[in-house]
């Protein structure tokens, strides 16, 4: 896992009051117990820390943290480039 | 006749202490809670302003995680956390932490202008930060609810739930309004009580500008008082029906005995003789207080000058002759205006004094002011009493006056 995930997981533990031990990259985001409320919370963190903006329907609950995790890479990288 | 309803279970957060006991504890040792403090409205603001303030000491959400044994506090405007600490405090007291308390508990808490702090870092985001967004739960942490939404999805409770705001006797009326519950039949089990936390820089200057505040400290029903001090906390009690608490082996801690409840109609900051007056005669009458036995006061004491010269007037007018035999306390010049808790803080402490038989002492006193004579100041340290008979005391902002009977005996 990179710097970066490593970063975002901790802002999903934080906002979500979520032990970081149980966000495995490969668990759904609906089986690791991310309801739509801590969902908007960790998309304004993250939002908020790298500048970017996230729209409100780019997650399903049914993805795997592992492809959230991906998607907001590629939108950080993004507003890099 | 109607059944009793039994006080079974006390919890607080105040400057004086995160529990009830340390709350307590330091009013009766006559330690004050408030210090000055520094209020920063940050980069985008004026500056950094001083006041005296009764704040909070320690983590009150680690305290309260570590309890609950899961992270919570982050999810929570300080006014609800303190709310959730003092009801979980109290129900471990009553012994009903555990099995949810279903559909015959209710919660009323009450607080009087909401999660003033979200609220403020949202606007100073919008406004100061010129940011787009604001944080996306401001609405379900700002809520004047939110507090007994938090107390009943944690407890279980899915009875009657609702918030009180009435400005300064929020909590008054929440403590009244949940033994109504009771009494009407709708609950055996109330978590009842008031939290606040409006000691923000935004809520500093406002108070400021409406020159209310003291510059040095609340000196209640002193020569030179100069006005109130903030504070910030909760409190919680659980009240329930006797025959419910006798059934389960519950501790009695107190008797809620009867309230009283008036408006003066007549103007949004000063207070009036006949509003304070009617609502003690009533809580008064209501516990059988008239008879001329001792009566431990908790008055509303904020230290304004025009508040403590209308609440001692008032006391010599209800009491006559029998007034200077009722000690007179006033614990926000210990834990500061605590607002929309303040009643329950203070119900929280009186009760504590009936069952230690000791009338923590009014700080700050600099001397007798004749407008506030005739009536018996606690003053130096805590005192020895007698009473067994708690009337608490709640004069709002907009005239609204409620007023709280308690026995013990």
């Amino acid at each position: 896992m990179s710097g970066r995930d490593e970063e975002l997981i901790t802002i999903i533990a934080e906002e979500a009051l979520m032990d970081r031990a149980k966000l495995d990259p490969a668990a759904k985001l609906e089986d690791i117990g991310l309801d739509s409320v801590d969902l908007v919370s960790v998309i304004f963190a993250i939002e908020e820390k790298y500048g970017i903006e996230i729209a409100e329907d780019a997650f399903e609950r049914s993805d795997t943290l592992g492809a959230v995790l991906g998607k907001i890479n590629a939108l950080i990288d993004a507003k890099a480039a | 006749m109607a059944e009793r309803i039994v006080v079974t279970g006390l919890g607080a957060v105040s400057a004086l202490g995160l529990t009830a006991d340390e709350t307590w504890a330091s009013a009766r040792d006559g330690q004050t809670g408030i210090a000055l403090h520094d209020f920063d409205t940050g980069p985008n603001g004026s500056g950094v302003k001083t006041y005296p303030a009764a704040m909070v000491k320690g983590d009150a959400g680690a305290a309260l995680e570590a309890v609950l044994g899961r992270r919570i506090a982050g999810s929570l405007d300080p006014f609800a956390l303190y709310a959730l600490k003092a009801a979980h405090e109290a129900l471990g007291q009553a012994g009903l932490l555990g099995a949810p308390l279903g559909p015959r508990a209710a919660t009323v808490m009450g607080n009087g202008i909401g999660g003033l702090q979200t609220l403020e870092k949202g606007y100073e985001r919008l406004f100061g930060q010129k940011a787009q967004k604001v944080h996306p739960l401001t609405i379900p942490r700002v809520m004047v609810s939110a507090p007994v939404s938090a107390v009943a999805m944690e407890f279980g409770i899915k009875g009657p739930v609702f918030a009180t705001s009435s400005a300064c006797a929020s909590a008054a009326h929440a403590i009244a309004q949940g033994a109504a519950l009771i009494a009407g039949g709708l609950a055996d089990i109330a978590v009842v009580g008031g939290s606040e936390a409006m000691a923000s820089p935004g809520g500093m200057r406002s108070w400021e500008g409406l020159q209310a505040m003291s510059e040095s400290t609340c000196r209640p029903f002193s020569e030179g008082r100069d006005g109130m001090v903030i504070g910030e906390g909760g409190a919680a009690l659980v009240l329930e029906r006797e025959g419910h608490a006798e059934l389960r082996g519950a501790t009695p801690l107190a008797w809620y005995v009867g309230a009283g409840m008036t408006s003066d109609a007549f103007h949004l900051t000063q207070p009036s003789l006949d509003g304070a007056v009617s609502a003690m005669r009533q809580a008064c009458e209501a516990g059988g207080f008239l008879a001329g036995e001792e009566l431990l006061i908790s008055a509303h004491g904020t230290g304004t000058p025009l508040n403590d010269k209308n609440e001692a007037a008032a006391m010599r007018e209800l009491f006559g002759w029998a007034a200077p035999r009722h000690p007179v306390i006033a614990t926000k010049s210990a834990h500061g205006h605590i607002i929309g808790a303040s009643a329950a803080v203070q119900t929280v402490i009186g009760l504590q004094a009936l069952n230690a038989g000791l009338a923590p002492p009014i700080l700050g006193y600099l001397g007798a002011d004749e407008d506030c004579a005739g009536i018996d100041l606690v003053l130096g340290e805590a005192r020895p009493i007698r009473a067994k008979s708690l009337l608490v005391n709640a004069f709002a902002f907009g005239g609204l006056n409620c007023c709280l009977a308690f026995r013990t005996a």
